[in-house]
């Protein structure tokens, strides 16, 4: 079975791929679960001048279950034993792996960033064949901060 | 208008470390790293424009970048992205105030580094084992098989919601099971959130440079007992991104 490969390393043969350090070889989507909303939060009453802190937090990372999620599996289950296995390739994979990013009307509140950050994995990711059409978010919109 | 400008924050370190000359920060072009020292500790920096948009893909990957590539040789307390302050006397004055706890934090990350395990369920490899664990959902998925959704609603949304709720035990166990099969090899461990409905693990570890090999290669074996069912990733290493929350400074 092949696999889908988004990132390098690994030993041949290996179930277990390798990737997203440092930014190379990982997916975009990779980098921003991996970073955003991470890290030392330095609140303004420190006394220190902090400028801005644009807290990107992606809700979309809580899954929630719904009806369309259920009314997906019963599809799947449809397709069981008729889709030969060896067919999910890339981009079933690389579809699941937006799902993060493109739930994006999850996203609420958030500032020009957050929105451009998950533009960008759309149009990464919308050219391979993604079969959920997401409204292509607009990019370097013009916001009051 | 676009005169002012702000110091970005990466990250605190020890205050030999020293930027690599190629070292590429975030913005358009890409800011210089620089680092601001005070006492034993010292912040990795660039200016920005006040003006300027960050959050673009290419700031989140530069940020990581450097991040992660600063971890390879030291231990780095990352500061959450977007964090922008007037200037070095606010990152001196910032590690004077909180000196204790980033000191004592970087010696908890010296010659330790995170990984992350992210696994996502095969949903087709996934689901067919689940009916065959549940014969409820299987006769169930006996009547709606073929039949379209308008006829069938009811019983999709039924036979969905059980396959739900069992990708859900199924997901806690793989975390549980993931958990234990690194058991000591990791100093400490952070679940994460799943990011999409199929994820099958999602934790992260602090694993001691010592024992990464042997952390590697139990992950290998687990991977290669799951083939068939979970694609399993390993990212890493890491910055320890999932091994500061004990450290912010909400208040």
């Amino acid at each position: 079975m092949t696999i889908a490969t988004t990132s390098g390393g690994g030993q041949p043969g290996s179930a277990l791929e390798r990737g997203g350090s440092g930014g190379s070889g990982g997916t975009l989507a990779d980098v921003v679960e991996t970073v955003l909303d991470k890290g030392v939060v330095i609140d303004a009453q420190v006394s220190v001048a902090v400028v801005g802190i644009q807290l990107l937090e992606i809700n979309a990372r809580i899954v929630i279950a719904s009806v369309e999620t259920y009314l997906r599996f019963a599809e799947t289950v449809d397709r069981l034993n008729i889709v030969p296995e060896d067919q999910k390739g890339l981009p079933d994979l690389v579809d699941g792996a937006t799902g993060a990013v493109t739930k994006g009307k999850a996203i609420s509140g958030l500032g020009k960033a957050a929105q451009e950050i998950s533009g960008a994995v759309v149009d990464s990711l919308g050219d391979r064949g993604s079969e959920r059409e997401r409204e292509r978010p607009r990019r370097r919109r013009d916001e009051e901060r | 208008m676009a005169d002012e400008t702000g110091l970005f924050l990466y990250g605190i370190v020890p205050s030999d470390v020293e930027p690599t000359p190629d070292a590429a920060g975030v913005g358009e072009p890409p800011g210089e790293v620089d680092v601001v020292r005070h006492r034993d500790l010292a912040v990795l920096v660039s200016e920005v424009g006040l003006e300027e948009p960050i959050g673009r893909p290419a700031d989140l990957t530069a940020y990581q970048t450097l991040l992660d590539g600063t971890a390879e040789v030291a231990p780095v307390l990352p500061v959450r992205f977007g964090t922008v302050v007037t200037g070095p006397d606010a990152v001196t004055d910032l590690l004077e105030a909180h000196h204790e706890q980033f000191a004592a934090a970087l010696d908890e990350f010296e010659d330790r580094t995170q990984y992350t395990v992210h696994g996502r369920f095969d949903e087709q490899q996934l689901i067919s084992e689940l009916l065959a664990e549940n014969p409820d959902a299987a006769a169930l998925a006996e009547q709606v098989r073929g039949r379209p959704e308008i006829e069938s609603r009811e019983q999709r949304i039924r036979l969905g919601e059980m396959i739900a709720q069992a990708v859900e035990l199924r997901r806690e166990a793989e975390n549980r099971a993931l958990i234990d099969a690194v058991g000591e090899l990791a100093v400490r461990h952070a679940p994460r959130q799943p990011s999409d409905e199929l994820d099958a693990v999602n934790v992260a570890f602090l694993v001691g440079v010592d024992d990464e090999e042997e952390f590697v290669r139990v992950l290998e074996d687990f991977a290669e007992q799951r083939r068939d069912l979970i694609r399993t990733r390993l990212l890493g290493p890491l910055a320890p991104y999932d091994f500061v929350s004990a450290h912010q400074l909400v208040e």
